[in-house]
């Protein structure tokens, strides 16, 4: 690489991106103009909208007794400094006056309410009291009204003055002294953090969201321009013929994005600074008596490493856009792919406002999610910097891995040259789906992930539904794959394996995953002592067994995974891997994918023996029946096991480990790996015996 | 001097048989691989004029593309000899004794005529005072001076060509690659392509170029291969190939060489397999330096 060459390309990147006014109007005017603009905008409004409401007169009637209504009238003229807004008293009369100009009502609606709430819905009175038959009173309004609202608010301090006028007097009557009884265990808060502390804590609730999006929208613009745009103008091809490697190719327009995406990150945080900064200023200078001396010295290291870790966060976040945009051709087609990374992107900044999420070893880890959470951290005071060191090394082995994926994609002549990515077809419109397709490897990836969402969203969501929450996973699971080949009009039979199996086939796959399973349970008696926590997901299980229909059971544990899982491992996934990679690679993929769906360390290795013998035997029957019964089998054991746990649960959890079983030890071993064997002797004959037919 | 060794390059496309066609429910289009570019081999020298014609599809582009070192050869290699008499493999370093020209090599739109020659020059490591004198003496030629200072987005269709052909000169490359230079052009333009060429030969340049104007390559071209499907079905001067196909001039003999086209696919395939035999241990060998490179 050479450095010369990449600062020439750089600059003329740059050059480039700086030119476009589309990328300076959301890099520079945005921030500048409009964050300024939109606060002091939305200040003097609020301002606006205050003082009026205060000005304002708001209509209230007393539906009260003579006696009490005059002592309310006295209260509003002696006290009405202790009252926020102001009331004007309608009298009876004058409710009925206001609501005879108004004649257009509704007869039947008049009978069944009072003058008073006909008034109130007629919305010549924004409020009125009465008194229920026990003698309470009531100040009744409408929420859905902001005028009906303030003038409650009104009545309420009008009721506080009146009730403690009234407990005076009564315990005068009584010869008591009111100010010690009503003053007995008096109360208030005090909020004892510093302003620093209260201002940092509100900084950091809404910081991460504005740095994150800023970086992102000062990311996209430049990173589509320099990938799919420059395939679009087509100085791609010009590119190419010049004599620089593709590393500084990518080097050269990877830093120009970073530097434009920070730099409008700074300035979006700069310029809110300078907002902000206007309305504290502005709001010391009206109310002294609020003593607001901030000491925005504490702040410094915080912005400072802010700072920082936005670096190498836009570095991510442009090599993620790149990588995103690549496959593009036009600009057009560039922004649809783009969308959806922006969104879970800016949902992720969000993490910052969710209360009890805080920033730990876990959290520290995830994209996006960790930069939020240490904006947030570090502008609430907390100095814990292992932390923030985390953070920090994530974002730039993130930034680093992201870079490598980049210039791996650069490198290949086929998403170059290529017009646009065809491999996601849901983009398109149903009508324009071609008969008998095969869905392509982002297809596989957007299935697995929409999948994988949905079954988190449900297992969260029907949290309370025990086992009807796991029947609609599993229902998803059978969907998810089953819709989306619906929609982009697959070949089902082709892409599932929906294909009649040899009894060769099927009897090839029981013996495989009777090998299957024991070699599994083997794996795991050795791994247990290294993830002991294991242990209590199968109590778990059994608890959640328990006290349901047998049937119902086998249907939800046994049946539903059986038909769902494999569809969408062994049919979707491994259908289209098979047409575009080895036959090593699909399988191996598949059986890897399916081990980590299970999202336990020691049941991958366990599930992942078994899940590559179910890959295997469908992948050489050719047919998804063959292994839908393996996994059938698979699960209606650990129903069996859980049923019967002194017969068929001895088995299962017979002590392997233990020093005097290492005969049974081996026997088993040796036992299973001649069932695999055989297994897959059966197999492979049932597959040379089809490839012959075809 | 430029020269192609059992040059190849493989594709993957989406094929429908005609069986296939017709039941179009039971069988869906299949993934194949094709070669676009099959065993090519062939040598230009200096103060030469290469012209490549065929048919749209045949693969001239693809092949012009390796020879530029835009795309890597599935197979084959091409080994430049720059002007100081010494051997190029390395593609990255190929790339600065050509200059390649195409329809798809677009101009930086927001860059002005001179900051884009001067970015060129700083790429190809050239100094900036000798720059400087390369962009005036460029601008003269090629009367842009003009136009140098406005940004590309704004010149006239004329004007743009001739700021393309000047992205080629700066490096003053010895091999020039021009895929179809003339396309869509008027004929002030053409012809100043054309003679730009002639000028570049009898400075003792390498031309290879790409067209469908055979008026055109008759009158330019020391020599001619044409390409059906990957394969060169014919070769050798314009005179002797209209002498070779009786013809009037090189568009009958162009047209002739096409009726026959399959047949003589079908023979050159025979004499690429023939002579792969005995080059296979030799370019196989070939083949494992460059990886260690």
């Amino acid at each position: 690489m050479n450095p010369a060459t990449v600062k020439a390309m750089f600059k003329r990147e740059m050059l480039d991106i700086l030119r476009d006014k589309k990328t300076v109007a959301m890099m520079i005017l945005l921030p500048v103009l409009l964050y300024p603009l939109l606060i002091v905008g939305m200040v003097l409004v609020m301002n606006a909208v205050a003082s009026s409401q205060e000005e304002k007169e708001y209509k209230v009637a007393f539906d009260l007794d003579n006696s009490i209504q005059s002592e309310l009238s006295d209260i509003l003229e002696e006290q009405s400094d202790k009252i926020g807004y102001q009331l004007s008293v309608l009298s009876k009369a004058q409710v009925e006056e206001s609501l005879a100009e108004d004649e257009s009502d509704d007869a039947e609606e008049k009978e069944n309410k009072d003058i008073y709430e006909q008034a109130l819905d007629a919305k010549k009175l924004n409020a009125f009291l009465r008194q229920t038959e026990d003698g309470s009173f009531e100040i009744c309004y409408l929420s859905a009204q902001s005028d009906s609202s303030i003038a409650r608010s009104g009545l309420t301090d009008l009721m506080t003055l009146y009730r403690d006028r009234v407990r005076e007097e009564l315990l005068k009557e009584a010869g008591l002294a009111p100010d010690e009884i009503l003053k007995a265990a008096d109360y208030s808060s005090q909020d004892l953090s510093s302003t620093e502390e209260s201002v940092g804590y509100q900084i950091g609730s809404f910081l991460p969201f504005l740095i994150i999006t800023s970086v992102l929208l000062g990311a996209m613009y430049p990173a589509i321009d320099v990938t799919a745009g420059e395939k679009e103008r087509g100085t791609l091809e010009t590119l190419l013929t010049m004599p620089v490697s593709n590393l500084e190719m990518i080097l050269s327009k990877f830093l120009s994005v970073s530097v434009i995406a920070s730099v409008s990150a700074i300035l979006n945080v700069v310029s809110m600074g300078c907002a902000i900064a206007f309305l504290v200023s502005g709001s010391i200078a009206a109310t002294e008596e609020l003593n607001l001396s901030i000491n925005f010295g504490v702040f410094v290291p915080g912005v400072l490493f802010t700072i920082v870790v936005m670096i190498f966060f836009a570095m991510l976040i442009t090599a993620l856009c790149m990588c995103t945009c690549i496959f593009a051709g036009s600009f057009k087609e560039a922004n649809n792919y783009i969308t959806p990374l922006m969104l879970v992107v800016m949902i992720a900044s969000y993490a910052a406002i969710i209360p009890n999420v805080e920033l730990t070893q876990q959290t520290a880890l995830i994209p996006v999610v960790n930069v939020s959470l240490m904006i947030k951290s570090l502008f609430g005071l907390t100095n814990d910097y292992a932390l923030y060191g985390m953070v920090l090394f994530a974002n730039v082995a993130y930034s680093l891995l992201a870079v490598l994926v980049l210039s791996r994609l650069y490198n290949s002549e086929a998403v170059l040259f290529a017009d646009g990515f065809t491999s996601v077809h849901i983009f398109n419109g149903r009508s324009d789906m071609k008969k008998g397709q095969m869905p392509g490897g982002g297809d596989v990836i957007l299935v697995l992930a929409a999948t994988l969402l949905l079954m988190f969203y449900i297992g969260v969501g029907a949290a309370g539904l025990g086992f009807y929450g796991v029947a609609l996973q599993q229902a998803v699971v059978l969907a998810c794959p089953l819709v989306y080949a619906w929609y982009i009009k697959a070949d089902k039979k082709r892409l599932f394996s929906l294909n009649k199996p040899q009894m060769a086939a099927v009897l090839g796959g029981i013996f495989m995953f009777i090998g299957a399973f024991f070699l599994a349970m083997i794996l795991g008696v050795v791994l247990m002592p290294l993830f002991p926590q294991s242990t209590e997901n199968v109590m778990d299980l059994s608890n959640f067994l328990m006290g349901h229909n047998k049937l119902l059971t086998v249907a939800i544990i046994a049946l539903m995974p059986a038909l769902g899982e494999e569809l969408l491992f062994r049919g979707f996934l491994m259908g289209t891997l098979k047409e575009k990679t080895k036959p090593v690679m699909a399988i191996a993929v598949t059986a890897i994918l399916f081990a980590a769906y299970h999202m336990s360390v020691l049941r991958f290795f366990t599930v992942g023996v078994i899940g590559l013998s179910f890959t295997i035997a469908a992948y050489k029957s050719g047919s998804i029946y063959v292994s839908m019964l393996m996994h059938f089998c698979n699960n209606l054991v650990a129903c069996l096991v859980d049923w019967y746990p002194d017969t068929i649960g001895q088995i299962e959890t017979a002590n392997l480990s233990d020093a005097g079983q290492t005969g049974l030890f081996f026997l088993v071993l040796i036992g299973a790996l001649l069932a695999v064997i055989v297994g897959y002797i059966l197999l492979d004959h049932a597959e040379k015996k089809r490839l012959k037919k075809q | 001097m430029i020269r192609a060794e059992g040059l190849t390059k493989q594709f993957e496309r989406t094929v429908l048989s005609e069986e296939e066609k017709k039941k179009n429910k039971k069988k869906k289009s299949k993934k194949e691989s094709f070669l676009a570019v099959d065993h090519v081999s062939f040598e230009v020298q200096s103060g030469e004029i290469l012209g490549v014609l065929g048919a749209n599809g045949a693969g001239k582009t693809t092949l012009l593309r390796m020879l530029g070192s835009l795309m890597k050869p599935t197979e084959g290699s091409v080994s430049i000899i720059d002007k100081n008499g010494e051997l190029v493999t390395d593609p990255i370093e190929q790339k600065r004794n050509i200059g390649y020209l195409s329809g798809n090599t677009k101009l930086y739109h927001r860059l002005s005529v001179r900051e884009m020659l001067m970015m060129l020059a700083e790429i190809y490591g050239i100094d900036k005072q000798k720059a400087e004198d390369r962009v005036s003496e460029i601008s003269r030629v090629l009367d842009m001076d003009g136009f140098i200072d406005n940004r590309i987005e704004r010149l006239s269709t004329g004007q743009t060509q001739r700021a393309t052909i000047a992205r080629t000169l700066i490096h003053e490359p010895d091999i020039y690659i021009f895929d179809e230079p003339t396309l869509g052009l008027d004929i002030i333009s053409a012809d100043a392509i054309v003679s730009f060429m002639k000028t570049q030969k009898d400075e003792g340049k390498t031309v290879l170029y790409s067209t469908h104007y055979l008026e055109e390559a008759q009158f330019l071209c020391d020599r001619i291969l044409i390409i059906n499907k990957g394969r060169v079905i014919c070769e050798g001067s314009p005179d002797q190939i209209i002498k070779r196909f009786e013809a009037d001039n090189l568009r009958d003999a162009f047209h002739k060489v096409m009726k026959n086209a399959d047949e003589l696919t079908k023979s050159a395939a025979t004499d690429t397999a023939d002579q792969l035999k005995e080059d296979q241990s030799e370019e196989t060998s070939g083949q494992d330096e460059e990886v260690e490179k």
